[in-house]
């Protein structure tokens, strides 16, 4: 009996490879069980190779698996594709079309199945196969297929649910690798990107601006649905700089409003975080990472657009940046980003990345709570003499919206005075670059976001990021239940850091360690720009993303002596 | 809105004087934008002037209504934002002829295909003047500017032909020297209810000479009576004269504008039923049983 498992199923477009790992999926969901499930493509638009992933356990999840114990190939050359990725447990079953030799010297159990007696619920076979011999839940499957093709006649209905008995039946031949479970109240299973999108509702915005690109536009076709349902607006742009400008025009207007992007959409949309900053107008941006520069990977995942969210922008420009580190956090750091930037008046960036935005995970509905707030408004007796920019002990001014007759104002990207007049004094220049620049001091105060996970005493200390989170931290319940002492800190906000928790945590770990997906190390940089963070005790692994975060390669990185900051 | 004391085009002024040069065509324009908003009783709270960067785009500086003065070629997005934001609201793009051609071209393209309920006021000069003389996107071919001291190389982009091919619903082109025709011209675009491009041409004292106003001057004449508005052809007659600057609506169709578009998506999406619940939307994450 196991409490954990990972099955992956390859094949080509149309070979529903997807659709298999989806039903397993959410029946698993269904029973209570926790799921991660991830998906990798080659490069096609259709018919190309997929795989789908998903680990099942009976104990909460945060990584997606090492090691698959079952895989299901359809083509070996699709299976060629993604070998580099696909590390195969000792014990791993595999089961392959048997019209399709495995290649010359392949290691593992290989069980031929005939896939092709039924080409086109060869899917559904093997999840019958994968269902006997991990004991998923039968029944649940059963309803997945039925739901799978509701839209379908009954004939397929039936065809497909003959195809997973008869599946049922071929997994049984097989030793079984049951998992040990118990039925429990089923979970939600979503995307990081479904999740970003819910906590935008969640937070009241109405209003949606984006372009479509890898891998964030779940975003916009979630929003796309269910916006105009609320009486709210969703609006594919022309391109990125229009996108972030109408989302900035619709919150002047009073609107929550936000875009969801990938890192050649937040290179275009630099210009206008600029004015979103000076002028004080909030504005939401969900990144959605992937490999880069440039057109990099679009389908894969990396933690490089760190310093770009940072920094971007000519002129000094206070920001805000998010990071979640999984599906859930993406609910909370979306709905935090709308708190702030509407207090604040301010651009919120969230900084998520490929392997949240697309993985689906189970989730509890009851932890997607989250307080909401709203943007200070003038009042009644600010009338008289309103100054839309004034000098304020926090740096907030009151925000008035079109409509009000006492509100009235003109702004603009150039520096202006308290009241919104163009000046170019440098006394001016000085005096409001403060006042922005205070709002982030008392965001520091107010959103102390992280997490620090591992032993109270840590001999060794982990930083790290975003979706890095998951696996970091299961590496550390092995090696602490193996009697190491590893804890890891987590900023959830990357700008403006919890310094103070920061430094503590670093002060107290005689040896550091910085994990991240950036060639150039890009964090690491940014910590070392931020707090004190002696060379002496710190090792940086930092390398490309395209191949994600393993928790064995963290756990060698964890036993390494030398320092090589 | 009602209101007992009309509002006057003093109503519509800020402290804040203009950085333009003497002799602008700008001013003119900005008087008959404070002409046009009393006219038509826009409440000023209830108006949103937003433009680009140039010369030009300090209008909304001076207007007493709310504005923005964003970045250079983004009014568009902005004002489509605002409005769909706030549909009641009156809403008016303005700015020069390199920020909506040149930077903000894909922008203008877009906002007039969609049908964006708004007013987009072109002031027109053939140069960039802010950045003191060079050519921008409707500077005639040949000419030479500070940027181009051998000639422009480029033919110059013909802005009211290009709005009437680009799907824009109102056309028309006025001359800043005729502040009354300006006046008019400008009520009928905020009226209009889609995109109203309003081309006007605004002489630069100071980068294009003395002379240019004189010759515009010289050349403007009003379209001939008859002109079929609904008709692309008959408008592109007179849209890239050389001989004539004819002034007027060139243009005028009635189709759906983009926050028509919305009102129906919302009233598709929400069918008979009442808005959704969170419940409703969590029920998309829960497995079937």
């Amino acid at each position: 009996m196991k409490s954990d498992i990972t099955l992956s199923i390859v094949g080509s477009g149309g070979d529903g490879a997807v659709a298999a790992g989806d039903i397993i999926s959410m029946a698993c969901a269904g029973t209570g069980l926790h799921v991660i499930k991830t998906e990798a493509y080659g490069p096609q638009i259709r018919g190309g190779e997929s795989s789908s992933t998903v680990r099942i356990s009976a104990a909460p999840l945060t990584s997606q698996a090492d090691s698959i114990d079952a895989l299901v190939v359809f083509n070996w050359a699709d299976f060629a594709r993604f070998a580099d990725e696909m590390n195969l447990a000792d014990d791993c079953v595999v089961f392959y079309e048997s019209k399709d030799a495995p290649p010359d010297g392949f290691a593992g159990k290989l069980i031929p199945v005939d896939f092709a007696e039924t080409p086109k619920s060869k899917n559904i076979v093997a999840v019958g196969i994968l269902t006997a011999l991990f004991g998923l839940p039968v029944e649940g499957i059963r309803a997945g297929i039925r739901h799978r093709f509701s839209k379908k006649t009954a004939a397929v209905i039936d065809t497909n649910l003959q195809a997973f008995d008869r599946g049922l039946a071929l997994g049984a031949e097989t030793p079984s690798h049951k998992l040990s479970f118990k039925p429990s109240a089923p979970r939600l299973l979503m995307s990081g990107n479904e999740a970003s999108a819910l906590g935008a509702l969640h937070a009241g915005c109405s209003f949606f601006a984006g372009y479509p690109i890898t891998p964030s536009s779940e975003i916009l076709h979630f929003l796309s649905e269910w916006l105009p349902k609320i009486g709210g607006t969703c609006l594919q742009t022309e391109d990125e700089l229009a996108a972030i400008g109408a989302v900035v025009g619709a919150s002047f207007a009073g609107s929550k409003a936000m875009t969801a992007t990938s890192g050649p959409g937040l290179s275009l949309m630099a210009e206008m975080l600029g004015l979103s900053s000076i002028a004080e107008i909030p504005s939401v941006i969900v990144n959605v990472q992937r490999g880069g520069p440039s057109t990099g990977i679009p389908t894969k995942s990396e933690q490089s657009d760190l310093l770009h969210a940072l920094f971007a922008s000519h002129g000094d420009t206070p920001r805000v940046v998010l990071a979640p580190c999984d599906v859930e956090d993406a609910f909370h750091t979306t709905v935090d980003a709308f708190n702030i930037a509407e207090e604040y008046q301010i651009p919120a960036i969230v900084l998520s990345d490929q392997l949240i935005g697309q993985r689906r995970e189970t989730i509890d509905a009851a932890s997607l709570e989250h307080e909401v707030r709203r943007r200070r408004l003038p009042a009644p007796s600010d009338d008289a003499e309103y100054r839309r920019y004034a000098d304020t002990e926090d740096g907030v001014s009151p925000m008035s919206v079109p409509g009000m007759a006492g509100g009235i104002y003109q702004t603009n990207g150039l520096e202006h005075d308290v009241t919104g007049r163009p000046s170019a004094m440098y006394a001016v220049h000085e005096r409001m670059n403060g006042k922005r620049t205070r709002k982030m001091k008392a965001i520091a105060e107010e959103y102390r976001l992280f997490r620090r996970f591992g032993s109270v005493e840590p001999e060794l200390g982990i930083l790290c990021w975003g979706s890095s989170t998951g696996s970091v931290h299961e590496a550390i319940e092995i090696m602490n239940a193996a009697g190491r002492n590893v804890a890891a800190f987590v900023p959830r906000i990357l700008a403006p850091l919890p310094i103070e928790e920061l430094q503590d945590f670093v002060d107290s770990c005689p040896r550091i360690l910085v994990i991240e997906l950036s060639h150039s190390a890009q964090f690491y940089q940014y910590l070392r720009s931020q707090i004190d963070l002696p060379r002496t005790k710190t090792l940086v692994h930092a390398r490309s993303g395209g191949k994600s975060l393993s928790v064995s390669e963290i756990m060698q990185m964890a036993t390494l002596e030398e320092v090589t900051a | 809105m009602t209101c007992e004391v009309p509002f006057t085009t003093n109503d519509y002024k800020t402290d804040l004087k203009p950085v333009w040069c003497p002799g602008c065509g700008d001013f003119g324009v900005l008087n008959s934008v404070y002409r046009a908003l009393a006219d038509l009783q826009c409440a000023p709270q209830d108006t949103v002037l937003v433009s680009g960067i140039g010369c030009s785009s300090r209008l909304p500086g001076y207007v007493e209504t709310y504005g923005i003065n964003s970045l250079h070629g983004r009014a568009l997005p902005i004002a489509t934002g605002v409005k769909l934001a706030a549909p009641r609201l009156n809403v008016i793009a303005v700015g020069g002829d390199g920020d909506g051609i040149a930077i903000g071209g894909n922008h203008f393209v877009h906002a007039a295909r969609r049908n964006v309920d708004l007013a987009y006021i072109m002031m027109d000069n053939e140069i960039y003047g802010l950045t003191k003389g060079q050519a921008g996107p409707t500077t005639p071919e040949g000419d030479k500017t500070k940027s181009t001291l051998y000639g422009n190389p480029d033919p110059a982009v013909d802005p009211c032909g290009m709005a009437i091919a680009l799907g824009a619903s109102w056309v028309a082109r006025g001359f800043s020297g005729d502040v009354k025709g300006m006046t008019e011209l400008m009520k009928k675009a905020i009226r209009h209810h889609g995109f109203a491009f309003l081309n006007i041409i605004s002489p630069c004292v100071t980068w294009r000479g003395d002379d240019q106003h004189k010759e515009l001057r010289a050349k403007v004449q009003q379209l001939p009576a008859g002109h079929d508005v609904t008709s692309r052809e008959a408008a592109l007659r007179f849209t890239a004269e050389s001989e004539h600057l004819t002034v007027g609506v060139l243009y005028e169709v009635k189709r759906a504008t983009l926050v028509d578009h919305f009102a129906e998506v919302q009233r598709k999406a929400r069918g008979n039923k009442s808005v959704p619940t969170r419940e409703d939307v969590l029920a998309v994450f829960r497995p079937p049983v």
